[in-house]
This record gives structure tokens, sequence and C-alpha cells, in this order.
């Protein structure tokens, strides 16, 4: 995420702008190869707008943004076939079976007929549909069809892979397979680019981007990404009667605490291992009897939030979990 | 060398793409293909090309020395006139008339013959009720050469009365008096076809444009809104292999359709070719180029299916009007002419009179013009896809 000479994909400064309505504001981004990026945002914050740029198919206002090396509105022929791209929404043909959509994209990316054979069959088999595979697209269910988007996206092998929401009205069983062909194509050293609305999908992710409102709130890796967030670790200690918070926050290496309730305390510290001990011992003396201290390991719904309220970026958005 | 391979593959994937997707929607091919052919064997079957000559009533005062016999008047064999009573009453006729149980009321005045033979004309009146001109004008045409007749049988009457009285020795028959000159009639024309075999070529020619537009119309317009152009802006694929990808594929289906249609034309229902089939199958060639290049224009243009469909069916509107199906080009203003020469069926019913019905090779300028649409168009149609498939904007 960090800025690399060689990254696949660059961002940098990047705005897009609609007539009044700014989609993507100022985003800076850069992606390693051989990773796999989640772009996390709600509906509406720019995720589309920020995939259609880097694809090409619509132009920074300002900025610039590299593929490859390449500007997306002047790549070559060769550095299109080395890119592959799964939009948001259905886009093939109903009344071609799922071989032959599949057979058809391969040919769009210029591969040969011998080559074109054995990549459909193989690409069926990683999807889990070689059993549809002389079906009309249209006799598909709907995350059939998102995995025969996704084969289209993958047939003809490309180096960097944009993926719209793959994962949007797929059961939990068929996300993770999903995320686990997207952890395959990384290890063989792919690079994907996935947008999603699904925050715990930042688990799957080597590197998360934050969109709010198009504005990328935070960029980083997900367990670095959760420790900024809250400026620490987190420890939630129960108490038996009312907490005294002041007494925790004097505590050395304490940096935040927050009291959700009278008898729980949610602390920020440097080091949850060395700062537990003291805080139990400064409440026990002040003569508050702890019933429980555990590290508290925030999940990225939580992260989210307080990215959002944190950052001002506005009102809070509705987002999937 | 690669990249020739590369872009033929693509075209290739184009093309049975959209042939695949033809096949798999039958309900699509049935009303494109067999609903023209069912159209045309209507249209074969149902005109007899007969027009019924108008029922007429002829007012004779009483003392009129002309005939009271309907068979009389008939046996003039005014074309598209049958006298269906002989009257004195003119009121009841023209009541008549104005019920339209008859279409015309001839009245002779009285003092016809008498008026004739002291030099002076009398005046037949013609009454007819109709609000279409063009059934104005063939009651014109009739009403001109009934009085033809019916003055040449008061001449003839007059002559031989004349002669009589005269005693002329070695008489001229008051025929050729009446008529000194007559007419002998050639058509140059090779054949003198029937109505629906007249009218044959132009519907092949209209059929052959409206399944172009129709199957084109749709295609480009459904991959904008489906998202698929959003695939084609992501490949390595041009505007201009896609194209080619829809004319070869649509250009198969419509060249086979009008190889059917052909065939069943020439051997079930009779119609002439005279000319070339090479020559004919050029033309189609041209046309069914043309006519793609049209419906992609709607496609590229349109923002809905529904609304290609009603663009599609307005293009078959004007191309009836216009395109010289029904009335010659050549009855139009100046400025309306522009709009015959977008339409490809202008050119393919020129050229198809010629070939099958004169057995000629077909103007080549109007070849010329059909081939230079159909570039013009498919220019047009690249620039346009060009632009709706620009990557970055």
């Amino acid at each position: 995420m960090q800025e690399h000479a060689s990254a696949p994909i660059e961002m940098e400064n990047v705005t897009r702008r609609f007539g009044d309505v700014v989609a993507v504001n100022d985003a800076s981004l850069w992606v390693g190869a051989g990773t796999i990026v989640g772009l996390i945002g709600p509906s509406g914050s720019g995720k589309t707008t920020m995939v259609r740029m880097l694809t090409g198919t619509l132009a920074p206002t300002s900025g610039r943004v590299a593929v490859l090396g390449e500007t997306p509105a002047h790549f070559r022929r060769e550095t299109r076939e080395r890119l592959g791209y799964m939009p948001q929404q259905f886009h093939l043909y109903p009344h071609l079976t799922t071989s032959e959509n599949v057979a058809f994209c391969a040919t769009l990316f210029g591969l040969f007929w011998w080559h074109r054979r054995k990549r459909v069959r193989e690409v069926l088999e990683l999807v889990q549909l070689t059993d549809a595979r002389n079906r009309l697209a249209k006799d598909l269910s709907g995350g059939q069809q998102r995995r025969l988007s996704l084969a289209c996206a993958l047939v003809h092998e490309p180096d960097v892979l944009f993926v719209d929401e793959p994962t949007a009205g797929l059961d939990p069983l068929l996300r993770q397979t999903v995320w686990d062909e997207f952890g395959r194509l990384r290890d063989a050293g792919r690079t994907l680019f996935v947008t999603t609305q699904t925050v715990s999908d930042a688990q799957y992710c080597d590197g998360v981007a934050m969109l709010v409102k198009g504005t990328l709130v935070a960029v980083g890796e997900p367990a670095a990404l959760k420790r900024e967030v809250f400026g620490g670790e987190l420890v939630d200690i129960r108490t038996e009667g009312p907490a005294p918070k002041a007494v925790v926050e004097s505590v050395q290496g304490v940096r935040a605490v927050q009291q959700p309730a009278k008898d729980r305390l949610l602390v920020t510290t440097d080091d949850a291992g060395v700062v537990v001990p003291l805080i139990t011992s400064a409440l026990n003396t002040s003569g508050s009897r702890v019933i429980t201290a555990d590290k508290h390991e925030p999940t990225y719904d939580e992260v989210f939030v307080e990215l959002v309220e944190r950052t001002g970026a506005g009102e809070r958005e509705e987002v999937a979990s | 060398m690669i990249g020739v391979a590369k872009s033929l593959t693509r075209m290739s994937g184009l093309i049975a793409k959209e042939l695949r997707d033809l096949v798999r929607r039958p309900g699509a091919i049935l009303s494109l293909i067999l609903g023209p052919l069912a159209l045309m064997a209507v249209f074969g079957l149902g005109y007899d090309g007969t027009r019924k000559a108008y029922d007429t009533i002829v007012v004779l005062p009483t003392a009129s020395q002309l005939s009271r016999d309907p068979k009389t008047y008939n046996d003039l064999r005014v074309p598209g006139v049958t006298v269906v009573q002989v009257t004195e009453d003119r009121a009841a006729a023209e009541a008549r008339l104005g019920s339209r149980e008859v279409r015309m009321v001839i009245v002779v005045p009285a003092d016809a013959q008498a008026r004739f033979m002291a030099g002076q004309q009398a005046t037949v009146t013609c009454e007819w009720n109709e609000v279409d001109p063009i059934e104005d004008n063939i009651a014109r045409v009739s009403t001109q050469m009934l009085l033809m007749e019916l003055n040449t049988r008061v001449i003839q009457t007059a002559a031989a009365e004349g002669m009589r009285i005269a005693n002329v020795q070695q008489p001229i028959p008051p025929d050729v008096v009446a008529s000194p000159l007559k007419y002998d009639i050639k058509n140059e024309a090779p054949i003198t076809p029937t109505m629906v075999g007249f009218f044959a070529p132009a519907v092949l020619a209209l059929v052959l444009q409206h399944l172009g537009v129709t199957l084109t119309a749709l295609s480009l317009v459904r991959e904008r809104l489906s998202g698929a152009m959003d695939l084609f802006r992501v490949a390595p694929v041009r505007a201009w292999e896609v194209l080619i990808g829809k004319y070869v594929a649509y250009g198969f289906l419509s060249l086979a359709v009008a190889f059917v249609v052909t065939l069943l034309m020439t051997r079930l229902l009779a119609i002439p070719l005279l000319g070339s089939p090479e020559r004919l199958a050029t033309a189609v060639g041209f046309l069914t180029f043309a006519s793609l290049g049209l419906g992609l224009l709607i496609s590229l243009v349109a923002d809905s299916e529904r609304q290609a469909v009603q663009l599609a069916m307005i293009v078959l509107l004007v191309t009836v009007f216009f395109s010289g199906f029904v009335l010659p080009v050549d009855e139009f203003r100046p400025i309306v002419r522009p709009l015959s020469n977008v339409l490809p069926a202008t050119y393919g019913i020129a050229i198809f009179d010629d070939v099958m019905l004169r057995g000629t090779l077909g103007d080549p300028l109007t070849f010329a013009g059909l081939l230079l649409l159909g570039v013009g168009l498919y220019i047009i149609d690249a620039f346009g896809l060009r632009l709706v498939m620009r990557r970055a904007r």
C-alpha cells in the first residue's frame, strides 16, 4: 500500500467530479504486485468510479492513475490483454451457455482456440460450474451468474484483476469459496483489486482502503489499521459496581478510556500485556473489584464506524456486515 | 502476424456469439423471417390486381333517340365503367349516387343530336361521389374515354344520315368519318407482369431492408444496456472489430433469408427473374450491407430497446412512402428526395425491377449509390461506436 516504483496499480491525488458532485476526492493508493487490496465502502461511496478510472473507462478530473505502468486511457492492446475485469452487474449473454460465454470472453482477449478450450475447462472447474457448462446463462442462479462473471474475468489469466462487488448476493459458503480462489490467484502472483460493501471481507485482504463519500479515510494492512484506528490495543474491563474512569486514566500506558456502561470500561493501551496488571491493581486499590479484564479484538465494522465518526466524512453510512 | 491472428480470433468470437444468440431466440427468428414471408404470401394470394368497374346510371331524356338498353353502352367497352341502368329520372339516379349505391351518373342532354346537326356542342354531365383523389382521377379518365366513344357514335349517326341525304356514289363509311385514325399499341417492356409480379421485387427489397434494420437495431442497444459494453471497453477489442462481427453474423442470416425468399418468389409465386442471378445477388449483398448499417445506426442512437423498435418501424413507414414502393420517387418534390436517397430500399427497388422484370444489368449509378450508402453508414457506425466505446472521458 506504500508508494513503490513498480506497483502495478497507482493512484496519486486522484479526483473525479461529475458536474458539482465529487465522486472521488484526492485519492492516493499504491497496490503492490501479488496482493489483494480491498476497497471497502458503502453503496455510492465511489468504489465503482475508482475501478472505472483504473480500467480506463473513465478519466480522472485531476491526478495521476497508472496500471502496469501505463495511463489507463492509453493502454496498449498488449496491456489490456493482461487485465481482467468483473463488473458489478451480470453483463453476459443470457442466450449463450455457460461455456460459450466464457469462450466468448476468451476470444475478446485474443486466446487462440487450442488454448481457449483448455482454459474454459479449467476456469469452469475453478468456479465449480463444470456441471452447468451447457446450461444457458439465463437459467443459472444469481450465485452461479456471479461465478460465471468471475470465470470470464479469469479465463485469460490476467496479471491484474479488477473485481467489482464479487460477493454481493452470495451465500457465506460461496463467499468463502470466492475469497479462497482470490487467495490462490494472489499466491500465483496475480494482483487483485476488489471492491466490497462487506466490511468483514477486509480479513481476506492484504491491504484495505476504506472509502466514504469519495474520500479514502484509511489505507493500510487490516491488522495495523485496527491498531491505528483505535490508537493501540483495546482492553475490555468489567467491575463489580461502578467503574472509576479517572483511576484508570491515571495509569501509565493508558491512552484513552471510554465508558460504554457504568460497570464497564474500554481502555486503549500501548501494550495490553503490560498495562492490564497495572489497571487491575489501581482499581483494586481504589476499592473497585475487577471481574474481567480481557483484550478486546475490534471487528472491522467497529473500525469502519470509528473511522467514519473520527474523520467526519459525513453521516454514518449503512454498511453490510 | 500474431496481432492479426488475435484480431481474427476476436472477430470470429463476436460472429459466433451473434449467431448463437440469434439461433437461441426462435421467437425473434420466426417473427423476423417468417413474418415477412407470410406478409408476402398474403399479398401474393390476396391481391388479384383487378379494379372494380364503376357502376353507372345513364340518364336519358324522354325524347332522346339514344338506346335505353344498358348493354349498348357496355358494348362500347369503356374501361372502368359498367352501365347498370338507363333512366329518365335524374333525381332518383342522383339519390342513388348520394347513398353510394352507384359510383357514377351520366346525364345526356335531350338536344344532343339536334345541337350537333346545328353545329353546336351539347354538354353531357358526369357526376361521381369520391373523396379519394386517386379515384377522382380515375373517374375523370373514364369519363373522357366514355365521351370519346359517345362522340364517335354521334358522328357516325350524323355521317350516315348526311350521306343518305347527299346520295353519295362512293360513300365513306361513317366509322371512318367518325374516326379517321385508329391506333395500334405496343409496350416495349420485355414482359407485362401481373400486379403481384410487378410489386414482388419491391416487396423483396422492402423485406430485406426491414430484416437487416430490425436485426441490428436491437443488438448494440442490448449490449449497452446490459453492461456488456463495459467489457468491450476494458478488453483489447476495437470498434471496427465489433462492427465486423455484427455485419458478418447478421449479413449471413440476411443473405440466407434473401436466398430463400427469392427462391420462393421465383418458384412458388412464379415471379420472373429475367436478368442475371449473379447481378441480383450482388444487389442483395449491397442492399443487406446498407440495411445492416442503417439498423446499427438506430442501435447507436436509441436509448432503449423499445425506442429501437419504434425507430425501426418508422424507417419501415418512411420506406413505404418514399422509396418508390408505392409512388415513384420522381413524383416527389426535390426537397423530399434526400429522404429517399438515404433509404437502401430506394436503390434496391430500382435495381431489382431492372434485373428481375426488365432483364437488364441495372443502372451502374444506382449500384454505386447503394454501395456508397452502405460504406457511408459503416463509417458513421464505426465512428459512433468508437464514441460509445471511448474508454476515458
